[in-house]
């Protein structure tokens, strides 16, 4: 299958896209609302995938993606899974701070300690940033949509003072302390 | 002697049942009264008669009589509670199992005290125990009725006397978690024995390291740490679980309905919490417990205090030396009194259960909970970070707990719940050690930081800006009286060096002066994270003076330079007042140091940076130099030439700095009001100048006034010639 | 009032909640409008029923009026216990001409034929059901009231719907059933749940149907919310694809609520390791079951949120398509255990 790639096509004036890839399929469009509602300055467009890879029919109207985002809920077994064999179609090209992972459930406790884990150690490796979400409440779903937001201005390359990859350099996931092991 | 006080619970028991009236008499007034309308309150003693003189064996299956009995005394018990006496009999009919197993479980389940429980009929219930013909479900339902009611019980001495026969328990599986519990809120110290200790290692071992049997151990080993000596996790998981949920609604309810006529001079800084309406959910960690309220019987022959008697300040001394904890003690956190309490008694296993308490509660809660996104459970949850808060800060220390909770919180934290309760936890926290502060700390606050928005970011570098205010108050209080050892907290034994301590402090100005770089950086010198940034300089600038450290940390050019070029006035006169003092500290310091009076040393090159930002600030404001070389900030001639703005030199002096231009203009147009073309520089001619400074230093900017005062000597304003900043001298 | 007729008193009234306890006696029509006045409502039930029965004392009801109180109770709660799903086969001329009168007669006559101690009650209800309740005794003892089988009929369909039966009783109940409504045999169609209705919509297919097009979808308007130009959905065709297969197999909007389904396996171990289970000649004996409080819906979600495959599985869709819910899966070919209840699929 196709590999996505960040640079196959031109940017936009003053646009931002986003790609929120999630196999639930239900915290990506509450984002996704706050996300176009809440940014007025800069236009942001964003795109809803179940997994990678996406469907060739629509590599035409897809814009340039800036950001990917893994949304992988912590509860479920299979949300890891997916994220896991959806990662393997995107070109390393994204990996320069135009990915990050956002984890929903980590407050709920030893079910879902594994797969933080898990999920820790892959962003770890592939330098990205890991966030944690609240997607019950629509404050946490708010909360989440504007860190979110904050990283695609920089990724799209909207702040003239920073870099994909500088900030990625700043946001990176670190590999738990002995803390997480006790 | 835990026997004689067994039997004596039977006979009394006996004797109840020789003066009772007969039973069909009885039988037979019931059926009159059920077609009249009965009042209450007979009724109800009419079935507990009954029931108290059901014979064992009765049939259960179809027994309306029955039924209808229980039913009678199960709505009195939920609506108004049951007397001492009733609770009494009633545990009696269950437990004797007189109609079996089913009818017992449901007996237990509406125990619900109005007032107190009597010692005697936990007692008379732990000899059911003993018996050993109970079923498992009814043996662990009791205990954790007892657990539940625990501090309603009268008093406790009988119960103490018979804690051989209850540690006895421990080796059951199925009751050991609950036995345990109760062990824990009953031993003293002359409970801890040997052969106990050993027993309860032989269960864990057979269990595994079990958190219930850990805390049992940890509390012998608070009493008798000879005994006792097996190494103990430092930080434990989980404490006991709470156990009331059959009882928890009823008996809030009960309670509530009471307290009224109990709880009415109690003098709670911090309200007790109302509950409005029973939940499904089981969010019964978060409820402060109240203080529960009991009568103190004469037949305690102990003499004891309980917590929940105080009523003044006075009572407190007077009764300090033989106060009795409560059995949750969480319900401190709601009695000012009883933090007074805490606070001045140095008892260990006081603290140690309150957090164990707390731990509990927060993992449970925040950690642990299946987050549902009600308003109302996030409502809860605000409302005990907040007490929490405000407790901590009554004590003026952190609990341990909460720090553990927390350096896990901020891992999946979002940045946004509970914010603002979690940023005042945050900056409660005791001293880091610099070898662990960076993974506890530091790691994950960046990314949140960096990810957030501009307000989030003010409100960390506020956080940390408190903290290091904390932590320096703490090292000025306790260096006074030992110049190198700090103890970081009462309750702890940790200590630090002097050096251990510049370590973390040093550590954490520079993760600020990072944090606030960058930040200003992607922010594009946002004006109120500049402010923030300059004010945590503040703290750090008058280390010396204000708290007697030895450190010196120049802010970062990434702060430095924003803030002299900053658009509004008032930051550049902040930056004045954080060089002023920067300037004093060093100064004395240097005075120190030269009369050999201290045994710190300042490295030259903190002279060197404070001085070059010194002279680049002096020059820019005052002497209208700019990127000369050696001023830290240098550009090519051609460079500067090119970008052709005329006198670029004079661009950030006094007179046209963009954040003081108005303010010429202005003057301006006061010594020349007919001038219609404005030539600032004319304010630089003789006699100008200085009455300038003078109107512009009158406007309130009360930190660059002491800049000037400061670095810039009187004669060289009065002469009108050139400013110098002096430099503090190098060794 | 003998002590079985204050005991089916009491076990009804105490199962009707309080609110419902004036309305339902009011259709009851044994107790006068005054005589109803007279009660307290909001008295604890037992001290209700002791009036209540001093006022069927009054009016000297017996078993068989406090029986009626019974079945309206049943008729009005239908979604008690556990309902089975017959149907009859092979259905004669005159099985389309049976009205109620004619089966009423014809079904106490069959009954009375083979057992002596039986009572049977049959009640008419507005849409078209018959509801019988019977009381089994043999030939010694009386009928037991205490507990009797609830069979709901709609004439002239094959489907009969039992609940309590044992099986002591069943092929008595199946004769007099057969013979009554002019069919030459009945079986067990395999279908069972707790809501009378929903059963009855599932094998009348009284429910929404979607049917396969290749036509652009009618779904695609009610699915496709006004979302911000912004977003757009990369697998929107997928999902809407999933939709579409997951209400073909389980049907649109409410679907009749089952509440399991249960698959009985008859096959040979298949999978990897564990060489003892795959050299058997003998099947490999295992029940899956599903329960849900609403099964077809939750399956339709499943189907539609891409949590389980689609298109469906047959095991899953033949719930809706055969209109049952238990079934016993056997190995394909010769050998396999032919004299299985249900039929393999």
């Amino acid at each position: 299958m196709a590999l996505l790639t960040p640079f196959n096509k031109m940017p936009e004036l003053n646009t931002a896209n986003i790609l929120l890839v999630e196999n639930e399929e239900q915290f990506q469009t509450k984002l996704a609302d706050v996300i176009v509602n809440y940014e007025k300055q800069i236009n942001v467009n964003v795109r809803l995938a179940r997994k990678l890879p996406l469907p060739i029919e629509n590599a035409d109207t897809r814009p340039r993606i800036d950001l990917v985002v893994f949304i992988v809920n912590l509860i479920y077994e299979r949300s890891l899974q997916a994220m896991e064999s959806s990662i393997k179609h995107l070109d390393s090209g994204f990996f320069v701070g135009k990915v990050c992972f956002l984890v929903t459930g980590a407050r709920c406790g030893s079910v879902s300690h594994e797969r933080l884990l898990s999920v820790r150690k892959l962003a770890a490796s592939l330098h990205c940033p890991m966030l944690c979400a609240e997607d019950q409440t629509t404050e946490g779903v708010r909360a989440a949509a504007l860190r979110l937001l904050s990283i695609v201005k920089v990724s799209a390359g909207l702040v003239p003072t920073a870099t994909a990859l500088y900030l990625s350099a700043l946001t990176r996931c670190t590999l738990p302390a002995e803390l997480d092991q006790d | 002697m835990s026997e004689t006080s067994q039997l004596s619970g039977l006979d009394a028991d006996a004797s109840r049942q020789s003066d009772s009236s007969d039973p069909g008499l009885c039988n037979r007034s019931l059926r009159e009264n059920v077609r009249k309308k009965v009042d209450a309150e007979t009724q109800f003693r009419l079935s507990l008669k009954y029931l108290s003189e059901v014979e064992a064996g009765t049939v259960v299956k179809g027994n309306d009589q029955l039924e209808r009995n229980l039913v009678v005394v199960e709505s009195v018990a939920l609506s108004r509670g049951l007397s001492p006496e009733a609770i009494s009999i009633l545990l009696d009919f269950a437990l004797s199992l007189r109609v079996g197993g089913n009818i017992c479980l449901r007996v237990l389940k509406f125990l619900i005290p109005a007032t107190i429980v009597t010692q005697d009929a936990v007692v008379r219930g732990v000899s059911w125990l003993c018996v050993g013909k109970m079923p498992m479900s009814a043996q662990v339902l009791f205990v954790r009725w007892v657990l539940t009611v625990f501090d309603l019980v009268d008093c406790k001495d009988q119960l103490r006397d018979i804690y051989g026969f209850i540690f006895s328990f421990v080796t059951d599986e199925n009751l050991c978690p609950y036995i345990c519990h109760l062990l824990y809120l009953l031993t003293m110290k002359e409970h801890v024995k040997p052969y106990r200790v050993k027993k309860l290692l032989d269960v864990q071992a057979k269990m595994g390291r079990q958190p219930f049997l850990s805390q049992l151990l940890a509390l012998y080993k608070v009493f008798c740490p000879e005994l006792v000596v097996v190494s103990l996790p430092s930080r434990m998981k989980i404490g006991f679980k709470n156990h009331n949920s059959p009882w928890k609604s009823a008996l809030a309810a009960v309670q509530r309905k009471n307290r009224g006529e109990v709880l009415t001079d109690q003098s709670l800084v911090l309200a007790v919490k109302e509950k409005p309406t029973s939940r499904k959910r089981k969010l019964h960690h978060l409820e402060i417990p109240p203080l529960s309220s009991a009568f103190h019987s004469s037949s305690s022959n102990r003499k004891v205090f309980r917590l929940e008697q105080l009523s003044s300040f006075s009572q407190l001394l007077e009764n300090l030396h033989n106060i009795e904890l409560p059995a949750q003690m969480g319900s401190l956190l709601s009695s000012s009194l009883a933090l007074h309490y805490l606070d001045c008694v140095q008892d260990e296993s006081a603290s140690l259960r309150l957090n164990f308490w707390l731990g509990d509660s927060l993992h449970q809660e925040f950690l642990f909970g299946p987050a549902d996104g009600s308003s109302e459970a996030s409502g809860e949850a605000s409302h005990f970070l907040s007490m929490l808060l405000s407790t901590q800060h009554f004590l003026q220390e952190g609990f341990s707990s909460t720090e553990s909770f927390l350096y896990k919180f901020l891992s999946v934290w979002d940045g946004s719940l509970f914010r603002p309760q979690i940023l005042g936890l945050l900056s409660d926290i005791p001293l880091v050690p610099s070898s662990c502060i960076k993974t506890l700390l530091f790691e994950p606050l960046m990314q949140l930081y960096f990810t957030s928005t501009v307000f989030f970011k003010c409100s960390v570098i506020e956080c940390l800006n408190i903290m290091l205010v904390k932590w320096l108050t703490w090292h000025s209080v306790s260096a006074s009286e030992d110049s190198l050892d700090i103890s970081l907290n009462s309750t702890s034994a940790m200590s630090m060096t002097l050096s251990g301590f510049m370590d973390s402090v040093m550590e954490l100005v520079r993760f600020v002066g990072r944090l606030a770089t960058v930040g200003l950086q992607l922010e594009n010198c946002h004006a109120l994270l500049l402010c923030h940034a300059l004010n945590f300089y503040e703290t750090v600038c008058d280390m010396f003076l204000k708290y007697s450290l030895p450190l010196f940390v120049m802010p970062p050019v990434g702060v430095f330079y924003p803030a002299l070029f900053a658009v509004d006035s008032v930051t550049v006169d902040q930056l004045g007042y954080i060089m002023a003092r920067y300037r004093k500290n060093l100064t004395l310091a240097k005075k120190q140091e030269q009369q050999k009076q201290q045994t710190f040393h300042v490295r030259g090159n903190t002279y060197k940076e404070f001085n070059q930002l010194l002279v680049t600030m002096v020059s820019c404001l005052w002497n209208s130099k700019m990127f000369l070389p050696g001023m830290g900030m240098e550009i090519g001639e051609d460079l500067l030439a090119q970008s052709s703005v005329p006198e670029f030199w004079n661009s950030f002096d006094l007179i046209h700095h963009p954040a003081f231009l108005s303010y010429a203009i202005e003057f301006h147009q006061k010594c020349w009001p007919e001038r219609r073309d404005v030539d600032l520089n004319s304010i630089k001619v003789g006699k100008y100048r200085n009455w300038y400074m003078e109107f512009l230093l009158n406007q309130g900017f009360d930190g660059l006034k002491e800049f000037v005062q400061v670095n810039i000597n009187q004669r060289s304003i009065s002469s009108g010639s050139q400013g110098d900043g002096q430099p503090v001298s190098q060794t | 009032m003998d002590d079985i007729a204050t005991d089916i008193l009491r076990r009804t009234i105490r199962k009707i909640p309080v609110k419902k306890l004036q309305d339902t006696l009011k259709s009851w029509e044994h107790i006068s409008t005054s005589q109803l006045e007279t009660l307290d409502f909001s008295q604890p039930k037992w001290v209700f029923l002791e009036n209540l029965r001093s006022l069927c004392e009054e009016n000297d009801l017996n078993v068989k009026h406090v029986t009626e109180l019974e079945m309206i109770y049943h008729i009005r709660n239908p979604n008690q216990g556990t309902w089975h799903a017959c149907q009859l086969l092979e259905a004669e001329d005159e099985a389309l001409s049976v009205e109620l009168t004619q089966f009423r007669e014809q079904f106490k006559a069959h009954l009375m034929e083979v057992m002596r101690h039986v009572s049977v009650k049959i009640k008419k209800h507005e849409d078209q059901a018959i509801w019988i309740r019977i009381a089994w005794g043999d030939n010694f003892n009386k009928p037991n009231q205490l507990k009797p089988t609830y069979v709901v009929h709609y004439l002239q369909t094959p489907y009969v719907f039992v609940s309590k039966l044992s099986s002591k009783h069943k092929p008595y109940l199946y004769q007099a059933l057969v013979l009554s409504t002019r069919h030459s045999s009945i079986k067990d169609a395999h279908l069972s749940g707790s809501s009378l209705i929903a059963l009855r919509d599932l094998l009348m297919r009284q429910y929404q149907q979607v049917f396969p097009t290749n036509q652009s979808r009618p779904l695609q308007e009610r699915n496709a919310l006004p979302s911000h130009p912004n977003i757009g959905k990369e697998h929107a065709e997928l999902a809407e694809k999933r939709l579409q297969m997951a209400c073909e197999a389980f049907g649109d909007g409410t679907v009749p609520k089952l509440e399991t389904a249960v698959y009985r396996l008859e096959t040979k171990y298949k999978g990897n390791g564990n060489d003892t289970l795959i050299d058997r000649d003998e099947p490999f004996k295992g029940v899956v079951q599903f329960t849900s409080t609403n099964l077809l819906e939750s399956l339709r979600h499943c189907v539609a949120s891409g949590m389980a495959d689609a298109p469906v599985t047959p095991l899953l869709s033949s719930i809706t398509q055969k209109g049952r819910n238990y079934f016993v899966i056997t190995e394909k070919g010769p050998g396999a255990a032919s004299q299985m209840t249900g039929r393999k699929i």
